[in-house]
Order: structure tokens, then C-alpha cells, then sequence
């Protein structure tokens, strides 16, 4: 290699490199408390934990209920998974991770991937019964079964 | 060497005087200096890529440290997978600043440091999930391969990438024929393939909804659209452009023989003495063997749409080129190229030396055809062990003549030792 192009190609690597580093300084500062949001929103919205119990806004009339509802936390062996509905007039308007897959990095990548994706199913499905997410199987399977529980509570 | 004659010619045409080889080289330089430039940058960004998403915080423990390191590897890995592909695809912009021969040297050169990254993506990252979860590496492989989708066709990949880079390691290939070695190094494409499901699928880096899919996306397709375009379709066009076939067979000397093509639009060819075309001639047996062969003449034509002819000239070397002096007349003849450097287009500077040996003289011989030079400034070096080894001689002796160029021959046996 000439002198020339060796020098360049070290100096144009290590300023790529450097700015690799520097934006993902940025993203490690406010990339942990993604997960950290979702379980502050639990505590907003006033849910008591586990076991699929309700904080209903609405009347409270069985099949009609208007609220949020939190289901159950499933533990994995890459972590705890519980999600929450919100429901208006029958139907799922929203569904919110509160706990995810975050044992190690590799799983929060996954969840972080997964829960969109599967929220979108489920808001079009209106049910917990949607497709698995490939390659995120276990996050999939715990937030299908904390969903059901939430759908359970809010008679859905 | 026994015997070394000198005949100067006389200079009978005069041309223009020839500029701009200075300038050209240095723009080639530049070239070849910004090529290499973007290579290593490429590589420094799939790692950057990493690092971007914030990576570096997985060495805050030892499983995250394996997993860390095998992820660097595998982009890496995979990063001059692409490039040794690039490589390969006979780019123009590619071929044309480095040369083809240089450029397949630099794809060799990386084919073992690509293989040791992806070994080395898969086992640490084995051992990384594996301490992760508890499981010994093993185990986490067969996991892997079990539980999470698209990672058996990566394990896949990664067997098919071993076999095509033990085949193509230089003590096994000499003694495989060249037909097996291609057909394990076409394997390459499926291992290319099965590796890419994996790394969006099953790698969070990639995930949907990130930029880094978004460029890691950009730069595989851009690979493939390359090779797609040079490989196969500009062969089939310039194949079909061209129409060539067999016009004449002529025996020159004991076992080599020039074999003559006809064809369309060969002007467009010209200027190309000296490169080479990879050919094929399509007869039955024989048209899967590609011969790379230079021209052994400038393409001549006759009309103004450019039916004409160009011309080869081949030694009976192997299997492949016994066949080609039995070669019928009206052989259809497909072709790829031009490749290489050996043309004007390397010219540095407006004095030029020849210099040929053996069969080798014969690309000399179209290069002297067209080749700026002025009388006086070009010198011609012929070897071969006798003056009947001198292939096409008498024209490279007549063309010296006609443009005054010097021309030695260098006659003889080896000498020993």
C-alpha cells in the first residue's frame, strides 16, 4: 500500500471510528432508561403489580369497561415481561410494555425490536392472537401470556 | 541467454507527440488511493456502526466482553466478505486503477482474515450467550440453531465459507482441476446468502427501525447489484452485442495456433490490444471452460457498423486450449471483458518497453498496433527459447518497423541455476 493511501485510510478510520464512539456515548447515556420509561409509566398509571389488576377510569360495566388494565409479569429466563392495555368502548387503544426482556444487551436489542412490532399485531388483531416474532420467541411468548392475562382482567 | 540480436528500425510514420501519460498515472494513483481509502473506511464503519449503538458498554462484563468481541468480528467479517465480493465483480472503476490481476491478489489476500473473523463471531459469540445463560458453548449453539430463527443457515453459511476457503488455500487448489475449484468457489454465494437472514433477524444492531439496517442493507444490495451487473449481465450483453464466432483457424508454430473471430460492432473493441477477454466457445463439452486470452491483434473492420475481426492466439497449454486448435469454423464465441491492465491505459510516462516471453509475446503484438509512441521512444524485448518460440514474430518485427521501434530477441535456453 502506498504511503499516501495508508495514512488517508488510518486517518479517515479512526475519525470514523471516533464518531462511532462519541454517538454511541450519546446513545449508552439515554439508552438504558427505555426500559427505565416503561416501568415509570406503570407507577403513573397507578396499576398494583402483578396479577392482572385493574385501574378502570370508566363505569366498570363487565364487557364496556374503559380503562387500563395490567397483566400479569412472566418471567423468562432474559427477564420479566408484563404489558399493559388501555381499553376504550371494547377495543385496545394502546398497549404499553412495562417490563421487558433485559437480562442482557442482546435481549433488550430483541424487546426493543419485538414490542413495537407486536403491539402493532395486537392493536390490529385485538386479541393476543398474533404471530410470534422471529428471532425475539421468548420476549413474543411472555408478552402474549402477560397480554392474555390483561385481556382477561378487562373481560376482552 | 546464448544469443541477443538488435535490429533498429527505421522510423517511417511520424505521429503526434504523446502527452498526458503523466497526468493519467497520477490520476490512476488517485484513484487506487481513494479506492483504498474507502475499503478500510468501510470496514472502520461496520464497526462504528457498533459502536454508534452504544456497543462499548457490553465489556462492563465478562459474557458481555465474548459477546462484544464476537459481534466486532462478525461485522468485520462480513464487511470484507463485501469487499473481496467488490473485488471480484471486474468493476470498471476497479479493474481500471489497480488492475484485475491486483485486484484478484488483494481478494485472495483477504479470503483467510475474513474466515478467521467469522470463526471467530461464531465461537465468541457462543461462549458469550452461553456464559450469559449458562449454557457451554455447545449447548448454545445448538440453541442457537434450535430456538432462534434464521440461525441455522447461519451455522450454514459458516461451514460453507470453511470449504471454499480451504479449497482455494494454494496446496490444495493446485491439485484440484480448476473446474471443482470454481464450482466449491460459487458456494461462496450461497454462504454470502445464508449469512445475511441472520444479521437482520436475529442481530438487535440491525433491527427494523434503526439507520444502521438501513446502511447495512445499502451496502449488500449494492455488492449484489454489481455482481448481478458485471458478472452476468454485461458478459450476456456484450455476448449478444457482438455475435462472434469462429472465422479462421491458423496454425502458427507446433501447438499454438491464432484463431480468428468475426463479429459485429468490433470497433467498439478497439483500443483494447493486449487486454483480455475471457472466452467461451459454445460447442458442446467445451463451453463451460472459460479461456482468458488477450487479443493478439487490434479488432479490424471493414463497414461502418463495425463487422470485422479480432484475432487470439492460443498455446496448447492444457486440456482446455488442446481442444481449441480442433475448433470448428463458425463456433459461436461468447465473450466477457476486456479485463486487465496490460494497455495504454497503464502507460505512465511517453517512452514505453515491451517486453514478452513465450506465448506472452502475443498481447505485445496488438499493443504495438495502437500504443501512442514516437519513433525512437518505444523498445520491444522478445524471449523464447529459440527464435520458432517467437510467436507472431514477423508482425511484431513488421510493426516495429513501420512505427521505429527497438527490438530485441532474446534467444536460448535458460540458464542454470
Amino acid at each position: 500500500m502506498r504511503t499516501r493511501a495508508a495514512i488517508s485510510a488510518a486517518l479517515a478510520s479512526a475519525g470514523i471510528l471516533l464518531a462511532g464512539w462519541q454517538s454511541g456515548a450519546h446513545v449508552a447515556g439515554t439508552g438504558s432508561p427505555v426500559t427505565a420509561a416503561a416501568s415509570g409509566s406503570s407507577s403513573s398509571s397507578g396499576s398494583t403489580g402483578a396479577g392482572g389488576a385493574a385501574t378502570t377510569a370508566g363505569g366498570g360495566a363487565a364487557a364496556q369497561a374503559a380503562g387500563t388494565y395490567t397483566g400479569t409479569a412472566v418471567q423468562t429466563r432474559f427477564g420479566a415481561v408484563q404489558v399493559q392495555i388501555t381499553v376504550n368502548a371494547g377495543t385496545i387503544t394502546d398497549v404499553t410494555a412495562l417490563r421487558l426482556t433485559d437480562e442482557d444487551r442482546k435481549s433488550v436489542q430483541i424487546s426493543n425490536r419485538a414490542a413495537p412490532l407486536l403491539r402493532a399485531a395486537v392493536l390490529k388483531a385485538q386479541s393476543a392472537d398474533v404471530q410470534t416474532i422471529s428471532g425475539a420467541t421468548v420476549t413474543s411468548d411472555a408478552y402474549l401470556t402477560s397480554l392474555q392475562a390483561a385481556l382477561d382482567a378487562a373481560n376482552l | 541467454m546464448n544469443s541477443s540480436s538488435r535490429l533498429t528500425m527505421p522510423a517511417t510514420t511520424r505521429r503526434t507527440p504523446v502527452e498526458g501519460f503523466r497526468s493519467q498515472a497520477r490520476s490512476r494513483l488517485l484513484r487506487a488511493d481513494l479506492l483504498t481509502v474507502l475499503a478500510w473506511s468501510s470496514v472502520s464503519l461496520a464497526v462504528a456502526l457498533w459502536l454508534a449503538d452504544g456497543g462499548a458498554s457490553g465489556f462492563s462484563t465478562l459474557a458481555g466482553s465474548f459477546t462484544a468481541l464476537g459481534i466486532v468480528a462478525g461485522l468485520a467479517g462480513m464487511d470484507l466478505v463485501l469487499l473481496m465480493l467488490l473485488l471480484a465483480a471486474r468493476i470498471p472503476l476497479i479493474d481500471g486503477a489497480v488492475g484485475h490481476d491486483r485486484a484478484l491478489g488483494f481478494h485472495r489476500k483477504l479470503g483467510k482474515p475474513s474466515l478467521y473473523l467469522l470463526l471467530a463471531h461464531g465461537i465468541l459469540l457462543a461462549i458469550g450467550y452461553g456464559m450469559a445463560e449458562g449454557l457451554n458453548p455447545v449447548a448454545e449453539l445448538v440453541a442457537l440453531w434450535v430456538q432462534v430463527p434464521d440461525m441455522w443457515l447461519a451455522i450454514v453459511s459458516l461451514g460453507l465459507f470453511v470449504a471454499v476457503v480451504a479449497t482455494s488455500l494454494v496446496a490444495v487448489r493446485r491439485r484440484l482441476p480448476y473446474e471443482f475449484w470454481y464450482a466449491v468457489h460459487l458456494l461462496t454465494y450461497a454462504a454470502v446468502l445464508t449469512a445475511i437472514p441472520h444479521q437482520f433477524s436475529a442481530g438487535g444492531l440491525f433491527a427494523e427501525g434503526t439507520w444502521q439496517r438501513w446502511y447495512w442493507l445499502a451496502i449488500c444490495i449494492f455488492t449484489g447489484a454489481a455482481l448481478v451487473h458485471y458478472r452476468v449481465l454485461e458478459p450476456l450483453v456484450a455476448t449478444f452485442r457482438h455475435q462472434l464466432s469462429v472465422s479462421r483457424v491458423v496454425p502458427v508454430a507446433p501447438g499454438v495456433v491464432s484463431i480468428e473471430l468475426a463479429g459485429r460492432h468490433v470497433d467498439e473493441l478497439s483500443g483494447h490490444g493486449g487486454r483480455f477477454f475471457i472466452w467461451r466457445f459454445l460447442s458442446p463439452g467445451a463451453w463451460w471452460h472459460p479461456h482468458p486470452f488477450s487479443l493478439s491483434a487490434e479488432p479490424a473492420w471493414s463497414d461502418a457498423s463495425g463487422h470485422g475481426t479480432l484475432r487470439i492466439t492460443v498455446r496448447n497449454l492444457g486440456r482446455g486450449s488442446a481442444q481449441l486448435s480442433r475448433l470448428k469454423v463458425g463456433t459461436r464465441v461468447a465473450i466477457e471483458g476486456p479485463y486487465g491492465l496490460f494497455s495504454t491505459a497503464a502507460r505512465t510516462r511517453s517512452r514505453v518497453v515491451m517486453i514478452g516471453a513465450g506465448i506472452g509475446i502475443t498481447p505485445l503484438r496488438a499493443l504495438l498496433e495502437r500504443t501512442p509512441f514516437e519513433p525512437g521512444q518505444a523498445t520491444v524485448l522478445l524471449r523464447g527459447h529459440s527464435d520458432a518460440d517467437l510467436y507472431l514474430g514477423d508482425e511484431i518485427l513488421a510493426l516495429c518497423r513501420k512505427r521505429g521501434a527497438t527490438l530485441y530477441h532474446l534467444t536460448g535456453p535458460r540458464s542454470a541455476g
